[in-house]
């Protein structure tokens, strides 16, 4: 043992560039498999993620069957209802009607972007624009309508600039979404309001200056129930917590809609009318109505949004099956390189050691003439390529503990944009990045050393087998 | 008649050096006795080395026999070679092939290494060993450290190591300077009377081997000279140059003065 460490040491430089190029094989083969678990994982989160949310859509939808939306879709460009608003708002500036592709146009109104109802038009919904309720009063006239209930959602948070079909769009990665719902009889009768309330209570009619955060909300704010926040200038106190039951629900806070307003300058402002119909018979009457009584509004019935929300579902299992097809690919690629790696090991320690059995001829020809036996002599060599790959094993974990998801992310074709490109643009707001982490488990480690300890052997083999042979006359003549 | 350790009958080696075959050694009759101290010259090519390695158990010969300790060597199977080689021969080179990665002490141990002897009594017998070549303080030097005459002596340490019966030394001054050759030779002399270590000792050089007992002299792979050498006077006791009587541990002659 200690002949076999001093003979590694006696060529210090060699050792070290063969203990890191055998490093790096042993890490690849560490980083491969371990990256493509985490693609794996990754995508399977994505998986339980979507359908996790589209479950959950489908169940708020289907709660509220007699609910229909109102609103005016950005798509309605140039219609000039706020000329007479508030601020800086210039009909041109509504983007051209880009609602659908998950855009929301730029500037306007009050200065705050709106987006739909779906959080950035994510369900394709497009852009969504304030509304002056009275205009509207009338809605709640039409036939079987048992309740409007007007909303203002206005999303905070930073502007992004995205480069997309050769135009430049600004696209807002929201913070926060302030829903204001007026707190009045109506809330307890129609389901407004998040109904799963996971810490605090729900909000109550007649309430001002307090907020219903999501769990998302809690921790960008770093509040929880009875803490006080800032909103937009304006301190709320916090009553609850909900728990998310949709996309448009993870970052959405809730408050009443007359605070909503004075905090956000849309003082008789709504971005969308809740309309509820006395039945579920008579939401396809009561759609027809309003389109015919305000042709500029978008009205959508909860029965189109399942409807809709079936369609995309179909879309993405299409894309997840994509995914997966990727991933079978992945796990070959990962397969073939984990396959190259070991072959390197073996052949880098049987040439190395083929290379110090023959520039050692002579010494193993003095060891066979002083009395050692040829498994001595062999066991001696094998010792010493065991030794170094067990090295070469300590330093790829350690290469791997650093460079992992950089050495996966370099070998293996496409997980990592399968985290980043279709998928999370499709769910921006209901995930953030997904991200591929490798980790080091234990196991993984006791691997990798086990896999260097015996390519070590097997690379040596040979080698060993060769030194064992020499005839010892022979040997010491080479000089 | 004193008892033979080593003795060869009609040893012949051939070796095939591509298509033609070489005649390194034929009919070689030879016999060697317990604590003989024998020097075999004899030009390059002469088949030399290549009969140490037959002595040696390195090389097997083509013809013939060789008895060590009465046993036929030349009917063992490599895998009981070894066994001979580790107990019953010392190997003493031109190059000294020590190991470099290992110290003087670690080096002598060597052979008792593979015997299995313990750790303890290895290093015990090897500062032992190294004290009668007299490198004493000098156990834990590297063989870079030492210089040729010291590595030699190491070698020669080592070569006792395992208490073998016959040491067979190949040029074991060759690469020496006169005056470590000098020491080398005395140093094997004085391990042939003291310890009655038997030595065969192939030599190029006329001088080191008339320090021996008896000089063979070797010509395209026969014998074909024997002389006695001055060692065979100090054996009897009998100073070389005046005649006089001597001890064995004499290094001068208290006669006449010289160098013994």
């Amino acid at each position: 043992m200690t002949r076999a460490f001093r003979n590694i040491s006696r060529r210090k430089i060699r050792a070290l560039l063969v203990v890191i190029a055998l490093g790096f094989s042993i890490a690849i083969m560490i980083s491969i498999p371990a990256g493509a678990t985490a693609n794996q994982a990754s995508t399977l989160s994505l998986t339980e993620n979507l359908s996790n949310t589209i479950t959950q859509t489908e169940a708020t939808i289907n709660q509220t069957l007699t609910q229909i939306d109102a609103s005016l879709s950005s798509g309605f460009e140039g219609f000039g209802f706020r000329t007479s608003g508030i601020g800086n708002f210039t009909p041109g500036q509504f983007g051209g009607g880009n609602g659908g592709n998950g855009f929301t146009p730029g500037q306007f109104g009050g200065g705050r972007n709106m987006p739909g109802q779906f959080g950035g038009g994510a369900f394709g919904m497009g852009g969504t624009t304030a509304m002056n309720e009275t205009l509207y009063a009338d809605i709640s006239n039409i036939e079987n309508v048992a309740s409007v209930v007007p909303i203002l959602q206005v999303s905070e948070g930073a502007n992004q600039t995205v480069e997309m079909f050769g135009r430049t769009f600004t696209r807002l990665i929201p913070d926060y979404v302030i829903v204001g719902v007026p707190l009045n009889s109506s809330i307890e009768n129609y389901p407004v309001l998040p109904t799963n309330i996971t810490s605090g209570r729900t909000l109550q009619s007649g309430e001002n200056g307090v907020v219903l955060l999501s769990e998302n909300n809690t921790l960008f704010f770093e509040a929880g129930v009875g803490d006080i926040i800032e909103l937009l200038g304006e301190t709320f106190e916090v009553v609850g917590v909900h728990g998310s039951s949709g996309v448009e629900d993870r970052t959405t806070l809730y408050m009443s809609l007359s605070d909503a307003q004075s905090i956000t300058n849309n003082t008789g402002y709504v971005t969308s009318l809740k309309v509820f119909a006395k039945d579920s018979a008579s939401v396809t009457d009561v759609a027809n109505a309003i389109s015919s009584l305000h042709p500029e509004l978008s009205v959508v019935t909860a029965q189109q949004r399942l409807t809709q929300l079936q369609a995309m579902q179909t879309t993405y299992e299409t894309a997840l099956n994509n995914a997966e097809a990727t991933l079978a690919q992945t796990q070959s690629v990962a397969f073939e390189e984990v396959g190259v790696a070991v072959a390197a090991t073996s052949l880098i320690v049987l040439f190395l050691m083929l290379y110090t059995v023959r520039e050692r001829t002579k010494e193993i020809g003095t060891l066979k003439a002083i009395g050692f036996s040829n498994a001595n002599v062999m066991s001696q060599f094998m010792l010493e390529g065991v030794l170094l790959s067990l090295m070469a094993g300590v330093v790829g974990i350690a290469i791997s503990s650093v460079a992992a998801p950089i050495l996966s992310g370099l070998l293996l074709p496409a997980a990592s944009q399968l985290g980043s490109g279709t998928f999370t643009g499709m769910m921006a707001t209901s995930n953030s990045a997904t991200t591929t982490s490798v980790s080091l488990t234990p196991e993984l480690v006791l691997i990798a050393l086990g896999a260097a300890v015996l390519l070590g052997a097997l690379g040596s083999l040979y080698p060993a087998w060769r030194a064992s042979r020499t005839r010892p006359a022979e040997a010491m003549k080479y000089e | 008649m004193s008892e033979a350790v080593l003795t060869l009958e009609n040893v012949s080696r051939k070796y095939m050096l591509g298509k033609r075959s070489v005649q390194a050694l034929s009919n070689v009759n030879l016999r060697v006795n317990k604590g003989e101290f024998v020097s075999i010259m004899g030009p390059s090519g002469s088949g030399k080395t290549t009969l140490l390695n037959v002595l040696g158990c390195l090389d097997k010969p083509t013809e013939g026999k060789v008895l060590l300790d009465d046993v036929d060597i030349t009917q063992l199977p490599e895998k009981e070679l070894y066994k001979i080689r580790r107990s019953k021969i010392g190997f003493v080179f031109q190059t000294f092939n020590l190991l470099p990665y290992l110290n003087a002490r670690e080096n002598v141990e060597l052979p008792m290494e593979c015997c299995g002897k313990p750790k303890g009594e290895r290093s015990k017998r090897a500062k032992e060993l190294l004290q009668l070549v007299n490198l004493s303080g000098r156990e834990e030097h590297r063989p870079h450290r030492l210089s040729a005459g010291e590595q030699q002596r190491v070698a020669i340490a080592r070569a006792l190591a395992n208490d073998p019966a016959i040491i067979l030394a190949d040029e074991p001054t060759g690469n020496l300077d006169s005056k470590n050759k000098q020491e080398i030779v005395k140093l094997l002399a004085n391990l042939n009377l003291t310890q009655a270590t038997t030595i065969i000792m192939v030599t190029h050089d006329s001088h080191v081997a008339s320090h021996t007992e008896r000089m063979l002299l070797l010509c395209d792979g026969k014998i074909t000279k024997e002389k006695q050498g001055l060692h065979s006077l100090k054996k009897k006791q009998i100073c070389p140059y005046c005649h006089d009587v001597i001890q064995p541990d004499d290094i001068v002659c208290p006669s006449c003065q010289k160098e013994l």
